[in-house]
C-alpha cells in the first residue's frame, strides 16, 4: 500500500512539474562505488582503447547508448557479450576474465549510463569554475554604469558579502532574477468610501486581490469594486532581462562572486 | 480491472433513437463519422480531425453563459487528468497514465475502470482513440492496448518500443479509416522517434515512419556524416496530429532532437526534428516538411497541434495549416504543398538571428546553452506547450495559451554529451491567452491569466464563446472577438487538459477536467 501511495505522489508531482520531474526510464540501483572504481580501471585497460575510456565510443560503439547495456540486469546480457565477444565484428572475447572483474565492469557501465540519464541536473553545487568566465572589472563598470544596479544596490550595503550568502549558481540566478526572495508586490487598495489598505499582494487574479495588510490581517477585495495601485519591486529586474547580453551577466557574476 | 455496476440508464426511446442515428450499423464509432465536422459527440482527442477545437453547438451562448450550473462531478481518484474525454453514444472515455475509465456522460457515473500498473515515465496521457467498439490506449511502458469499449476488457496488448531504452508514451491514438496512428515519447535517453500505423483488429504494423531519415536518404545531409548522431537523434511524436480527408494528408508535429540541450555532436539542421510533417496515412510516405526550429538546443519540440482550416488568404482561397510553436513563433503554411506563408513571434523571443527565405527562424549560436549559462526567452518549458489551441472560423482568430518565460540554459556535459547534457533553470514566467490574426500574425487581443505557467487548453463554440482557465484556477468564458470575460467560476484545481463539449438529449454539456476531477456544466433545467 505504502509503495503504491509513494508512486502516486511521485506521479502527481510529475504531472504538475512537466519535464522537470521526469522519472528515470528504469530504476537502476545505485552501484557500489568501490566496484565502479575497480570497473573503471579495468574498463580503461581492457576496453577503453576501442569504446573510449568513459564508454561513450571511439573505434567501437558508444556503450551508454547500447541496448545491451540499457537492457542488462546485473550482467545477464553484458557478461556473455564480454566473455564471448563478437570476433567476426571486431569485438574480442574475454574468456579469461574473472566473474568479479566482469561484475565490476558491469557496475561501471551502469554507473556511466546513469550519469547520462541524470545529465539534466544543474545542482546547487554546480562548480564555480564553470560559471566564472567573466571579467570582474567589466562587471563593476556595468554595475555602476550601464546596468544602473547601484541605483538600488550597494556592494558595501545590501549586497556586501553576497557571495557568502549563496552558492555560485544560486548567486547567478538571484542576481538575474531574485525569485524566491521574500519580495512580493505591494498594493494600496482604495475602497469607494476612501478607506485605504496597504500590504503585500498574496493573491491576485482578474477578479480578486488578497493583501496581507500592514496591520497583520489578510483581506480580500473584489477587483471591480476598489481602486488598486500596485508596486512591483522586481519590475526593474524583469526589464533588465531584455537588456543584458550574456557577457554582461558573466561579468556581473564575476564581480559579485568577488564580494566574499 | 475494477468493475462498477452499470449505471442505471433510463431507456428513453428518444435517447435510443439518437444513439442509433449517430452510429453506424455495427455499433461504436464508425470512422466515417470522423470525416464530418464536430457535431454532438466528441469522438477524437481534438474533437474532429482539424484540430480547431471549435464546436458548432450553440445552446450555451453569450446570452446565457452566466447561468451555467454544475450537472455532475466525477472524482477519478488519480493523478491530474490531461486527457480529452471522448464522448460517443452517451459514454465518456478518459485516461490518466495506466488508467482508462468509461463513464455515463449524463451522470458522470463510472461504468468501468481499467488499470494496469507499469514502469516508465508517467508524465501524462492524452486519451484514447476509438474504432467501432474498440478503444486504443498507450501506456507509460510504451505499450498499445486495445480494449472493448463495452466493458474495458483487453483484446490485445503489444509493445510499441522498448521501455528499457527509455521509450514511453503519452499521445491519444488517431483513427483514420482502418488505420490506428500511434506515436512514442522519450526524453532522457538518445533514442530515435517514429510514427506507426497499426491494424485496428490485431495491432499488426502497417507502416513505420522514422523521424530521422535513414543514412543516405534525403534529409540525412542535415546530420553529421560520421558517428551515430542520426541513429540517436530523438524526435518524439508526443502529441496527436491532424488529418485532411480531402487531401488524404496526415499532419504531425515532431519533437526535439537529442542530446536535448547540446547540439555540438549533431551539427546541421537535424531533420525531421522540430518539424511539421505531412504523411500519406496509407503508406507512411512523407509529402512535405517544414522545420520550425532548425538545430534546436532548447527542448522546443514542435508537437503543438498543427491546426487546419480553409480560408481566403490575401484574396485567394487556400487550404491552410497553422501552429503556435513552443519556440515562440506562429507559423502559417499551405497544407497541400507545405509552402510557407507566414512566420511571426507571438511572444518576445531572443534566440533567432532572423527568418530565412524558407520562413524558418535562424538560431543564433550564441543563444545555445553554455557551461556559464545563457539567458533565453522562452525557457525550455516553451512559449506554449501541450495546451490545446483553438481556431474559430467565425472570428478567424487562432487562440493560444502563451507564456512569457525567461530561463538560464546550462550545458553540463563534459566529454561526449548524452541525454539532456544540460538543463535550464526558470527565472520568471507569466501567461496570457492570445488571439492571433493568422492573416498578419498580429495579436488581436491579449487576456492576461497570471504569473506562472498556464496549463489549460482552449475551446471555442458557435455560441460565440471561448472557454479556458487562468493560473488561479478560474474557468473563464471569454468573448472570442474581444477577449472580454463574460463569466467565470473558480474550479478549485488546476486545469491540465482542455474544456470539451457535447450534446445529449437536447442538452449541451461543457466538460472541464480539473486536477483529478471532471466537472460537467450545463444550463439549468427549465
Ligand atoms: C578491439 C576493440 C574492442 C575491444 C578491446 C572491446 N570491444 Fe566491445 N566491441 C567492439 C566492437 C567493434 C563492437 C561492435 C560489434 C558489432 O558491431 O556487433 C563491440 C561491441 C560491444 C558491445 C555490444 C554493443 C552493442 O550495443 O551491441 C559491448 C557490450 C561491448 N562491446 C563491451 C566491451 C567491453 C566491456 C570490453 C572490455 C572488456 C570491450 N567491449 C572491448 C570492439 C571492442
Ligand atoms: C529598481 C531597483 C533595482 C535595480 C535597478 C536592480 N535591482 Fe537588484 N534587486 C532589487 C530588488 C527589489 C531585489 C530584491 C531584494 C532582495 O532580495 O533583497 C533585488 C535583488 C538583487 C539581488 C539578490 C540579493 C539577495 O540578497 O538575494 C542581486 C544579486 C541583485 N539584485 C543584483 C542586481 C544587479 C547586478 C543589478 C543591475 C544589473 C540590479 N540588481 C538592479 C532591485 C533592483
Amino acid at each position: 500500500m505504502r509503495l503504491i501511495f509513494g508512486l502516486l505522489v511521485m506521479a502527481v508531482w510529475a504531472a504538475g512539474q512537466g519535464h522537470q520531474a521526469t522519472p528515470l526510464p528504469r530504476q537502476q540501483p545505485t552501484e557500489d562505488p568501490a566496484a565502479v572504481e575497480r570497473g573503471q580501471a579495468l574498463f580503461k585497460s581492457s576496453c577503453g582503447f576501442c569504446h573510449g575510456d568513459d564508454a561513450t565510443g571511439a573505434r567501437a560503439p558508444d556503450l551508454l547508448r547500447s541496448p545491451v547495456v540499457l537492457r542488462d540486469d546485473g550482467g545477464n546480457l553484458l557478461g556473455p557479450t564480454i566473455r564471448n565477444g563478437r570476433p567476426d565484428k571486431g569485438m574480442p572475447s574475454f574468456t579469461t576474465m574473472k566473474d568479479d572483474q566482469i561484475a565490476a565492469i558491469v557496475a561501471f557501465l551502469h554507473h556511466q549510463a546513469n550519469l547520462a540519464l541524470h545529465s539534466n541536473r544543474v545542482a546547487r553545487d554546480y562548480p564555480l569554475a564553470r560559471l566564472l568566465t567573466g571579467n570582474a572589472q567589466a562587471g563593476k563598470a556595468y554595475f555602476d554604469g550601464a546596468g544602473g544596479c547601484s541605483g538600488c544596490h550597494s556592494v558595501t550595503g545590501d549586497l556586501a558579502h553576497i557571495a557568502k550568502k549563496y552558492s555560485p549558481i544560486e548567486l547567478q540566478q538571484h542576481m538575474v532574477y531574485p525569485s524566491g526572495n521574500d519580495v512580493s508586490k505591494t498594493a494600496t487598495v482604495t475602497l469607494k468610501d476612501g478607506t485605504e489598505y496597504r500590504g503585500k499582494v498574496v493573491h491576485q487574479d482578474e477578479f480578486n486581490i488578497g493583501l496581507m495588510c500592514d496591520d497583520g490581517w489578510y483581506r480580500s477585495f473584489r477587483a471591480d469594486e476598489v481602486k488598486i495601485s500596485e508596486k512591483d519591486p522586481l519590475e526593474a529586474h524583469r526589464e533588465l532581462m531584455r537588456k543584458y547580453t550574456d557577457a554582461d551577466i558573466h561579468n556581473l557574476f564575476a564581480y559579485l562572486e568577488s564580494l566574499k | 480491472m475494477i468493475k462498477y455496476p452499470r449505471a442505471c440508464v433510463c431507456g428513453s426511446v428518444l435517447m435510443l433513437f439518437a444513439a442509433i442515428l449517430c452510429l453506424a450499423a455495427d455499433g461504436g464509432l464508425d470512422p466515417q463519422v470522423l470525416l464530418k465536422p464536430l457535431g454532438k459527440d466528441w469522438p477524437t482527442y481534438n474533437g474532429d480531425y482539424s484540430g480547431k477545437r471549435y464546436s458548432s453547438l450553440a445552446q450555451i451562448n453569450q446570452t446565457n453563459v452566466r447561468k451555467l450550473t454544475l450537472r455532475w462531478i466525477l472524482q477519478a481518484q488519480s493523478v491530474g487528468i490531461k486527457s480529452a474525454p471522448l464522448m460517443v453514444d452517451g459514454r465518456l472515455y478518459f485516461t490518466t497514465p495506466d488508467n482508462v475509465w468509461a463513464a455515463d456522460a449524463r451522470t458522470g457515473e463510472i461504468i468501468w475502470h481499467y488499470y494496469r500498473e507499469s514502469q516508465g515515465d508517467h508524465i501524462g496521457n492524452r486519451g484514447v482513440g476509438m474504432y467501432h467498439d474498440w478503444l486504443y490506449f498507450e501506456t507509460p511502458d510504451c505499450h498499445l492496448i486495445c480494449l472493448n469499449a463495452k466493458d474495458g476488457k483487453v483484446r490485445w496488448n503489444i509493445e510499441l518500443a522498448d521501455p528499457k531504452l527509455g521509450y514511453f508514451s503519452t499521445m491519444a491514438p488517431l483513427i483514420i479509416r482502418d488505420h490506428v496512428i500511434v506515436g512514442v515519447s522519450g526524453d532522457v535517453t538518445d533514442i530515435p522517434g517514429f510514427l506507426e500505423s497499426v491494424r485496428p483488429e490485431d495491432g499488426k504494423v502497417e507502416w513505420r515512419w522514422n523521424t530521422e531519415p535513414g543514412v543516405g536518404e534525403p534529409g540525412s545531409e542535415t546530420w553529421p556524416r560520421s558517428g551515430d548522431a542520426i541513429l540517436h537523434g530523438g524526435g518524439m511524436t508526443w502529441m496527436t496530429g491532424t488529418y485532411d480527408p480531402g487531401l488524404n494528408q496526415l499532419y504531425w508535429g515532431i519533437g526535439n532532437p537529442n542530446p536535448v540541450l547540446n547540439g555540438k555532436i549533431r551539427p546541421g539542421e537535424n531533420l525531421y526534428t522540430c518539424s511539421i510533417v505531412s504523411l500519406n496515412p496509407d503508406t507512411g510516405k512523407l509529402n512535405w516538411h517544414f522545420q520550425v526550429s532548425p538545430h534546436d538546443t532548447h527542448d522546443w519540440d514542435a508537437t503543438q497541434t498543427p491546426v487546419i482550416f480553409d480560408d481566403e488568404y490575401q484574396g485567394v482561397h487556400r487550404k491552410l495549416l497553422a501552429q503556435a510553436s513552443r519556440n515562440g513563433y506562429f507559423f502559417v503554411l499551405d497544407r497541400t504543398t507545405g509552402e510557407h506563408i507566414l512566420t511571426k513571434p507571438f511572444i518576445y523571443t531572443d534566440w533567432a538571428k532572423g527568418i530565412d527565405s524558407r520562413g524558418e527562424p535562424v538560431p543564433n549560436p550564441e543563444k545555445e546553452p553554455t557551461p556559464d549559462g545563457t539567458l533565453v526567452s522562452p525557457g525550455s518549458d516553451g512559449a506554449t506547450n501541450w495546451m490545446a489551441p483553438s481556431f474559430d472560423p467565425e472570428t478567424k482568430l487562432f487562440y493560444v495559451s502563451a507564456r512569457r518565460l525567461w530561463s538560464i540554459f546550462y550545458m553540463t556535459a563534459e566529454g561526449k554529451p548524452e541525454g539532456w547534457a544540460g538543463r535550464d533553470r526558470n527565472l520568471w514566467a507569466n501567461s496570457v491567452v492570445e488571439a492571433i490574426d493568422y492573416q498578419t500574425g498580429d495579436i488581436r487581443w491579449k487576456h492576461e491569466i497570471g504569473d506562472g505557467e498556464g496549463s489549460a487548453g482552449m475551446l471555442t463554440t458557435a455560441g460565440k464563446l471561448l472557454f479556458t482557465a487562468d493560473n488561479s484556477d478560474n474557468l473563464l468564458a471569454l468573448d472570442p472577438a474581444t477577449g472580454e470575460t463574460l463569466w467565470h467560476v473558480n474550479l478549485g484545481g488546476k486545469m491540465l487538459g482542455a474544456p470539451t463539449t457535447y450534446e445529449l438529449d437536447g442538452k449541451q454539456y461543457l466538460l472541464t477536467p480539473t486536477s483529478n476531477v471532471i466537472l460537467a456544466w450545463g444550463l439549468p433545467e427549465e
